[in-house]
């Protein structure tokens, strides 16, 4: 579950990214997050992923309060979040198998469930036979599935899914947002953040607008 | 930590060696050149004391006896002289075993003949040959000695003495801000090496930081990688080391006569220092390397 209640972010150098942002995504649900380059979309991500502090107001994510959890503990927050970014943000000196078992072997997961579970997981998205290739070797397409394999692996409770498209065709776009959605259907909060609104359209369902820092549009389209 | 995690951990910064090779070469390169510039200078100061504490020992202080004294009064003399402070050792020197050695050392034609004048008569005194335990407080236990009874002269190195001491401190001083120089020069090499050689992972601590790795997790690899290369700098920097002494002694060491001129026995023989050197470079290579390369990670692993 995500909270934020009255949160605003101005920056050092004065610029309002975030002004009196109150908004609510439950356990479970699909959210699509819109909004224009500069809108205050990253500022959000951010915040979420407890990279910046809001300026006022207060933040929960999957039950912790950010203005409470000490930077040294952040990684106890971000255990329970899957990220998807843009650029896929795949360790390039690690296989599709490295890249995936790295986050349970972060959390010191036993031996035997990483063996199990980095394979299906992999096969999940697809990418079965690539397990030991390396990201230079995948198309723009794979590697975002090694993204969603790695932030899938640890089922977490949300996974935040940042221009998830951004750098794919057409074809693959469609792919990795269905892919978003037969995840967020077992269960997983998912939040995709866009700009890309004829996606939105095509797929539907709640949509979270954001305009200049602010919140104008919170409702189910399509 | 599990024992599998930290496997894990271990393997993966010995691979980062490997995948990072460029930089891994280049960090050994000047981690290694650091330490054997150090390694050089301490040698060379080593050596230089070397030359200056034989040159040291050389010293030796003899105390002339007045003519008439009896081997009674002698032998007190020579207890009393040995219960003084800073007296390393006394010996004896008679006067007959003076004119003996006179005899010896003058091995020409004429030599005899300046004997023969002698006659019976021995002209030298008897005299204690002495040797001074700290030769700074030279001045002090040669005034001790001058209040003894039936002393008629004193020989002592003393002015040379005073200029060896100043040069013995003057090399100290100048050794130690060499080397205080060269570390820190080395220090700050080394820690740019491994900045640099962090520097291009930024990306990568960055993502393990957002997929929930602790900064303990990400750094062992890096300590591991650091460890590993300070190890390798210093196996290498102790085997150019040894080879280079070695063969630099045995090119100083071809004529010894320029040496002996200068009072210098011989160079410290490799073995009295190899395994001490082998240590020494193998353990600040692999302290610096280690904490340099972890130090390096700090700035990224606030995100």
């Amino acid at each position: 579950m995500v909270e934020l209640k009255n949160v605003s972010v101005t920056y050092s150098n004065g610029v309002d990214a975030l002004n009196d942002v109150s908004l609510r995504i439950n356990d479970g649900e699909f959210a699509f997050v819109v909004g224009k380059s500069g809108a205050g979309k990253s500022t959000l991500i951010r915040l979420l992923l407890q990279e910046i502090e809001p300026t006022s107001g207060k933040i929960t994510v999957n039950g912790f309060n950010l203005s409470k959890l000490k930077k040294n503990k952040a990684h106890k927050l971000r255990r329970t979040i899957g990220f998807v970014f843009q650029d896929f943000k795949l360790i390039d000196t690690m296989n599709v198998y490295d890249n995936v078992a790295f986050v349970l072997r972060s959390i010191d997961a036993p031996i035997k469930y990483i063996r199990n579970r980095v394979p299906y997981v992999i096969s999940l998205v697809g990418l079965k036979d690539k397990a030991k290739a390396f990201p230079h070797e995948l198309s723009g397409g794979e590697q975002q599935r090694v993204a969603l394999a790695r932030a899938l692996v640890n089922d977490p409770q949300l996974i935040i899914a940042d221009e998830p498209t951004g750098n794919l065709d057409p074809t693959n776009k469609i792919e990795i947002l269905e892919l978003l959605k037969a995840i967020n259907s077992c269960g997983t909060t998912v939040m995709v953040v866009t700009h890309e609104h004829e996606l939105v359209q095509y797929f539907g369902g709640r949509t979270i607008s954001i305009t200049d820092g602010r919140i104008t549009f919170d409702d189910y389209i399509g | 930590m599990k024992i599998s995690s930290m496997n894990y951990l271990f393997k993966q910064g010995m691979r980062n060696v490997w995948t990072n090779r460029i930089m891994s070469v280049a960090s050994l390169c000047i981690l290694s050149v650091s330490l054997l510039l150090i390694g050089f200078t301490l040698l060379f100061v080593a050596n230089i004391n070397r030359f200056v504490n034989g040159i040291e020992n050389k010293n030796e202080v003899v105390i002339f006896i007045e003519d008439g004294t009896d081997e009674t009064e002698i032998s007190a003399m020579e207890n009393t002289i040995r219960n003084i402070n800073n007296v390393e050792n006394v010996t004896f020197y008679s006067k007959e075993q003076a004119l003996e050695d006179m005899k010896n050392d003058m091995e020409n034609e004429n030599a005899e003949d300046l004997f023969s004048y002698v006659g019976e008569e021995n002209p030298l005194p008897d005299a204690f040959r002495l040797r001074i335990a700290d030769i700074e407080k030279i001045s002090p236990t040669l005034m001790e000695i001058n209040r003894l009874d039936k002393i008629d002269s004193i020989k002592s190195p003393t002015d040379f003495i005073n200029i060896l001491t100043g040069l013995k401190n003057f090399i100290g001083i100048i050794s130690l801000v060499i080397l205080a120089a060269l570390i820190l020069v080395s220090l700050v090499i080394i820690s740019n090496a491994s900045r640099a050689s962090v520097d291009i992972r930024k990306r990568e601590i960055a993502i393990m930081k957002l997929v929930g790795a602790t900064n303990s997790f990400i750094k062992i690899p890096f300590f591991v990688e650091g460890m590993f290369i300070g190890v390798l700098s210093g196996v290498l920097a102790s085997a150019i080391t040894c080879i280079g002494y070695n063969e630099l002694i045995k090119v100083l060491s071809q004529d010894m006569t320029v040496w002996s001129i200068m009072s210098v026995n011989g160079f410290i023989p490799l073995n009295e220092f190899m395994w001490t050197l082998i240590l020494g470079y193998i353990a600040a290579g692999a302290v610096i390397s280690a904490f340099g390369t972890v130090m390096s990670t700090r700035k990224y692993l606030k995100v």
